[in-house]
């Protein structure tokens, strides 16, 4: 191990990690919104939109993840969509993680009691108050914990943005392999910071979870 | 802004070689990872600390780090050493990433399996191996396979990744076609419809194999 050479591509690698953190966060950020569109889309009452929400996440879960990015970033242009390399892994990302996370959203609501549903309906509530004031709080914790999992996912998945070309952890790494010859010492590194943002993410994913299930008995 | 997929049909014969390598690699990553990972679990399971340990840290490290990492380290670190080729680069580097997930499932399946198992084996006379082999791993393998299904799937999914390292799978056939044809829109578009209908196979046969494995559980 040479130690002075760690020290020497900490720097490197720590702006690229936080590239990482900024990818991740922006595509997480933009994937709920579209999860939420999503969810909407799947508990329409008209049978195409149904339809189209079920494919659209049936395809996009179907397809490598890698794939829709070359897709988007090489192919976009015939199509008129021109992006740079950081955007179009924002982008991708949240398109892909939205189809998992509404999934995700999905299953949390549905598994709650379908009798607080009925009881909030018959005393009056809304079909949106109970969704709001009823529904959602029960949902909330396994909500939280199921889109922990998936943000965890998609900061592995980053790793892929490299490959169009984002100066992101990874591809560091692989610069200064490249550079340094010392691969041991780099894979260790930007090993380490992946664990450190990730476990850091599992941590705030708790918090959130011990903040949202306060009021509720599990 | 029109498309043309006659290049496509030109060049299919490049994409079925592709097809073909990737579905290889997938069966035998699939196989690899998961008689492996049934071993590491075995292993980190019934040994003392010392083996078990540095094996449990390896699923960890596995499981904590992105798959192109782990690749490009392989790739670019073994080859400091010794001289493998890429392909045996790519099999091995993703069948130890889906190793440790289908270690970290099997040894939470076989910690399933009741006690009870074991003791009664024991006392009908079977070895502590015998007993393993014949009573606990078959339980704790049909428990497994739901899981492991979906694991295969995504694993799948991520042979596309090897292409990074200059493994000629479908995706790198396909840029092979692109640098040639000028066209990746729409090459892109194939190969994404390939790998739907592959996965969509998978989870007809994932469900087949389940409705059979729960009827042995």
């Amino acid at each position: 191990m040479d130690i002075n050479l760690m020290i020497d591509i900490t720097p490197l690698l720590v702006k690229a990690a936080w590239v990482t953190l900024d990818i991740s966060a922006r595509g997480l950020f933009f994937g709920f919104f579209i999860a939420s569109a999503l969810v909407v889309l799947r508990t329409s009452r008209h049978l195409p939109l149904r339809w189209l929400a079920r494919g659209y996440i049936s395809v996009v879960r179907g397809t490598p993840y890698f794939v829709q990015l070359l897709l988007v970033f090489y192919g976009g242009p015939a199509i008129g969509l021109r992006m740079d390399p950081f955007t179009c892994g924002v982008v991708v990302g949240a398109f892909n993680i939205g189809a998992y996370m509404s999934e995700a959203i999905r299953g949390a609501i549905e598994s709650v009691d379908s009798g607080q549903n009925e009881a909030s309906r018959s005393l009056g509530f809304g079909r949106f108050a109970t969704l709001q004031h009823i529904v959602l709080p029960q949902a909330a914790g396994l909500m939280i914990r199921s889109i922990g999992v998936l943000a965890i996912i998609l900061i592995k998945n980053s790793s892929l943005v490299s490959i169009i070309s984002v100066v992101e952890l990874t591809y560091q790494a692989q610069r200064l392999i490249g550079s340094t010859y010392k691969p041991l010492e780099v894979f260790t590194l930007s090993a380490l910071m992946y664990i450190v943002i990730i476990y850091a993410v599992m941590g705030l994913v708790e918090l959130l979870y011990r903040r949202a299930t306060r009021y509720t008995f599990l | 802004m029109e498309f043309d997929f006659s290049p496509v049909i030109t060049y299919f014969p490049t994409l079925a070689r592709g097809i073909g390598a990737t579905l290889l690699i997938a069966v035998v990553v699939a196989l690899l990872s998961v008689l492996g990972g049934q071993l590491v679990a075995v292993i980190s399971i019934f040994t003392r600390k010392a083996v078990s340990w540095p094996l449990r840290f390896f699923i960890w490290l596995f499981m904590t780090t992105p798959l192109l990492l782990q690749l490009y380290f392989l790739y670019f670190g073994i080859g400091e050493w010794i001289l493998i080729p890429a392909v045996a680069v790519g099999v091995l580097g993703l069948g130890f990433h889906y190793m440790a997930y289908n270690a970290d499932i099997f040894i939470a399946t076989i910690k399933s399996v009741s006690h009870g198992q074991y003791e009664a084996s024991r006392s009908l006379g079977f070895g502590h191996l015998a007993t393993l082999f014949y009573i606990i791993l078959p339980q704790a393998f049909y428990r497994a396979v739901p899981q492991l299904g979906n694991n295969m799937i995504i694993m799948v999914k991520d042979t596309s990744v090897l292409s990074a390292i200059g493994i000629a799978e479908l995706v790198y056939r396909s840029q092979y076609a692109i640098s040639v044809t000028f066209r990746p829109f729409e090459f892109y578009i194939t190969i994404a419809a390939i790998y739907y209908l592959i996965n969509v196979l998978m989870e007809s046969g994932q469900y087949w194999f389940e409705r059979r494995a729960a009827n042995r559980r």
